[in-house]
């Protein structure tokens, strides 16, 4: 009995990386073209910000809370950056003050959210809207665009999307800071913090704990990915629309859910989000190598979202199973 | 707690007050709910000589694409000209039909001289129209306009002729050396492929710049050599085609999905060409290849494949003047919103339309004759 007990968890731990393997193996047989190095990096190529705005929050769904923000704050950062780079700012100060203004945001939702007590999910839809329509105000609703890899201040781009010679140097970067959150939320405080106060927020308070303040920090460091986030969002796509943005917070949410998270809290891993990043991605792509177009993507990956939840509604159940 | 209710009772009161205060008409018989009260009154003040400038809402299909911006620059002059007043409007993202549909409603209620819209999609802003056609609100359609609109709801159409300019795309692309060359080698058991990234299949703009590519290419080589797959809307069968067009239509307007779709596209085995139907399709394309330098002929990783935008923009410009991009179509924007309200200005002052669209034109610019001044002042940033 101990022994079955045992075994349940760790292959339960599996199921995402290897629904992932399995589907990308189905896209290699069934698509036209996928199984390439250019398919490989096309698929990439989408993760990195959703990656990086999904590491980001779920330190956020792990506490129980919720950040609907992050699309739009993402955006806002780029609209930013690349207005300041328009008025001549330097580009490093500019991508330093995209990650910085866009943690700023994440303290205001930190700050409404624990110390003013709003409910998360409509202290964010506010600010989702806030920075949506700031970001249009300052820049007059003009696009911003990013300096191209052969611009003068193209460097920015090899580092953090793709060198000259097709290399995905994006990867290394969502890679960095993928290490960055795992050690954060399994090594550091604010990660046990983050897992109790999902658990139970009111334990952790009684027992002498500063919940307001480091509840607020969870919000801080979803803010601050979400700048990192709007660096490779602009390298990757450049040209920053303004008004945009808003729904990319689902993607990110999404890749959460189906890497395992709980949206009640308590629950949930780093690296069962990068899989689930990484395995919408490959949906996506992969769907569209198999001649489905766009409409189907959105409905395959719902689909994937809820087999994602009842998967883990099931293994609940049975890890309950007296 | 009888403060509360008091206070219900006023603003219940003020809201009835305001409803009954401005329903002087009721025998407009529309169907538009909240459109009803002072339209007619702004028809009979256009032609007063009272001294207020005529008002003019542009509702347009959005401040996505630099291109807007330019249409803006162009209603702003011809209203600084003929001394109009005028406000530009647009949805978040070409997307957003029941924003824009939202839009054209409060444009309605500020009582406007004419309006000016671009429809996202004339099915869902019938109502809308109908309700200015009994209220006399001429309505003037640019860009897009407002095809299939009720019977003379829509005074004229200051646009591009949409589907002309997409065949000059195709006639370019049939003319090109290279094209040529495949198009002759390839046969049926081994053809040939041209993408086709179209924005959506809703709007006006977008369809007819899709269907007049496709239309004049088909025209071009033969109507039994060319099989068209991707979309229903284009779908075309043929049994023994050797030229294959591929439609993709990304699931939204996003950057992202329609970068998705050109690389899908840039993937189609067979490739030779790849086309673009307005700015935000080609911005997906000048994405998925690093902002178009993939396409250098001499060691570009789609340098074998021609590409072909739609539109302008810094990015793009800088791809055709670089020969990445084999050329574009672009539009005149700047004219499109001018004579979108001038025509507007017209129907207010009752002159009867001259014709039914006024073209804007479409010029094809390539690396050559991106030097003339007059393609120049087309293309912009």
């Amino acid at each position: 009995m101990v022994n079955s007990e045992k075994k349940g968890p760790d292959i339960q731990k599996l199921l995402a990386p290897a629904a992932l393997v399995i589907l990308y193996i189905f896209f290699c047989v069934f698509g036209q073209n996928f199984f390439s190095g250019s398919t490989l990096v096309s698929i990439l190529d989408s993760t990195y910000y959703v990656g990086l705005m999904a590491f980001g929050i779920t330190f956020v769904i792990v506490t129980g809370g919720i950040d609907l923000s992050i699309g739009t704050n993402m955006m806002m950062s780029a609209l930013l950056g690349g207005y300041m780079l328009a008025n001549g700012a330097n580009i490093w100060l500019c991508l330093v003050c995209m990650v910085a203004i866009a943690t700023v945001i994440g303290f205001i939702n930190g700050t409404l959210i624990s110390r003013l007590k709003l409910p998360p999910f409509i202290a964010t839809l506010g600010v989702m809207m806030m920075t949506q329509g700031f970001g249009s105000i300052i820049t007059r609703v003009q696009t911003q665009r990013f300096p191209s890899s052969f611009d003068e201040n193209g460097a920015y781009k090899t580092i953090f999307y793709k060198t000259a010679n097709g290399f995905p140097s994006g990867i290394v970067y969502m890679l960095v800071f993928f290490v960055v959150a795992l050690v954060l939320l399994k090594k550091t405080r604010i990660g046990r913090y983050t897992y109790a106060i999902g658990s139970n927020e009111e334990a952790v308070r009684i027992s002498g704990v500063n919940t307001i303040k480091w509840k607020t920090l969870v919000y801080v460091i979803c803010g601050f990915f979400c700048g990192l986030a709007s660096i490779v969002y602009a390298a990757t796509y450049t040209t920053i629309i303004p008004g945009t943005g808003n729904g990319l917070e689902m993607n990110a949410i999404a890749a959460v859910i189906i890497g395992g998270t709980s949206m009640s809290g308590g629950v949930g891993t780093m690296s069962g989000t990068l899989i689930g990043a990484l395995l919408m991605s490959v949906l996506k792509t992969g769907l569209m190598s198999m001649g489905l177009q766009g409409h189907y993507q959105t409905f395959f990956t719902g689909l994937v979202v809820i087999l994602a939840v009842l998967l883990d509604i099931y293994r609940n159940k049975r890890a309950a199973r007296v | 707690m009888n403060i509360r209710k008091i206070l219900a009772t006023l603003l219940a009161g003020a809201m009835i007050f305001s409803i009954a205060g401005c329903n002087s008409n009721t025998n407009t018989g529309d169907t538009a709910p909240a459109t009803d009260e002072s339209a007619t009154d702004a028809g009979n003040e256009a032609d007063t000589t009272s001294g207020e400038k005529p008002y003019i809402a542009i509702v347009s299909k959005g401040f996505q694409h630099q291109f807007w911006q330019v249409v803006k620059k162009g209603a702003d002059q011809a209203a600084l000209d003929l001394n109009v007043d005028i406000t530009f409007d647009g949805p978040p993202s070409e997307s957003d039909i029941a924003i824009q549909v939202d839009m054209l409603k409060s444009a309605m209620d500020k009582q406007p001289a004419a309006i000016a819209l671009a429809a996202l999609d004339t099915e869902s802003v019938k109502e809308q129209l109908e309700a200015c056609l009994n209220n006399n609100i001429p309505v003037v359609g640019f860009d897009s306009g407002v095809p299939g609109a009720p019977e003379g709801s829509i005074y004229a159409t200051a646009s591009t002729d949409n589907a002309a300019a997409a065949a000059i795309a195709a006639q370019m692309l049939y003319e090109n050396t290279d094209f040529k060359a495949k198009l002759d080698a390839a046969t049926a058991d081994a053809p040939i492929a041209v993408g086709v990234l179209s924005q959506d299949a809703t709007s006006e703009s977008v369809v007819s710049r899709t269907t007049g590519f496709i239309d004049k290419l088909v025209e071009l080589v033969g109507d039994e050599n060319v099989k068209v797959s991707g979309h229903d809307k284009y779908a075309k069968d043929a049994a023994s085609a050797k030229l294959l067009i591929v439609v993709n239509v990304p699931a939204t307007t996003s950057a992202t999905d329609l970068k998705t779709s050109a690389e899908s596209l840039l993937a189609t085995s067979g490739l030779a060409a790849i086309y673009g139907s307005n700015e935000a399709a080609a911005t997906g394309m000048l994405t998925a290849s690093n902002d178009g330098s993939e396409f250098n002929s001499e060691n570009g990783k789609f340098g074998e494949i021609i590409a072909i935008g739609f539109d302008a923009g810094k990015t793009q410009r800088v791809a055709v003047e670089n020969g990445w991009f084999y050329g574009s179509v672009t539009q005149d924007p700047y004219q499109i919103g001018y004579q979108a309200v001038k025509l507007a200005v017209d129907a207010i002052n009752g002159v009867p339309a001259a014709s039914e669209i006024v073209d804007t034109g479409a010029q094809w610019y390539n690396a050559e004759n991106l030097t003339d001044p007059s393609i120049l002042e087309l293309v912009y940033d």
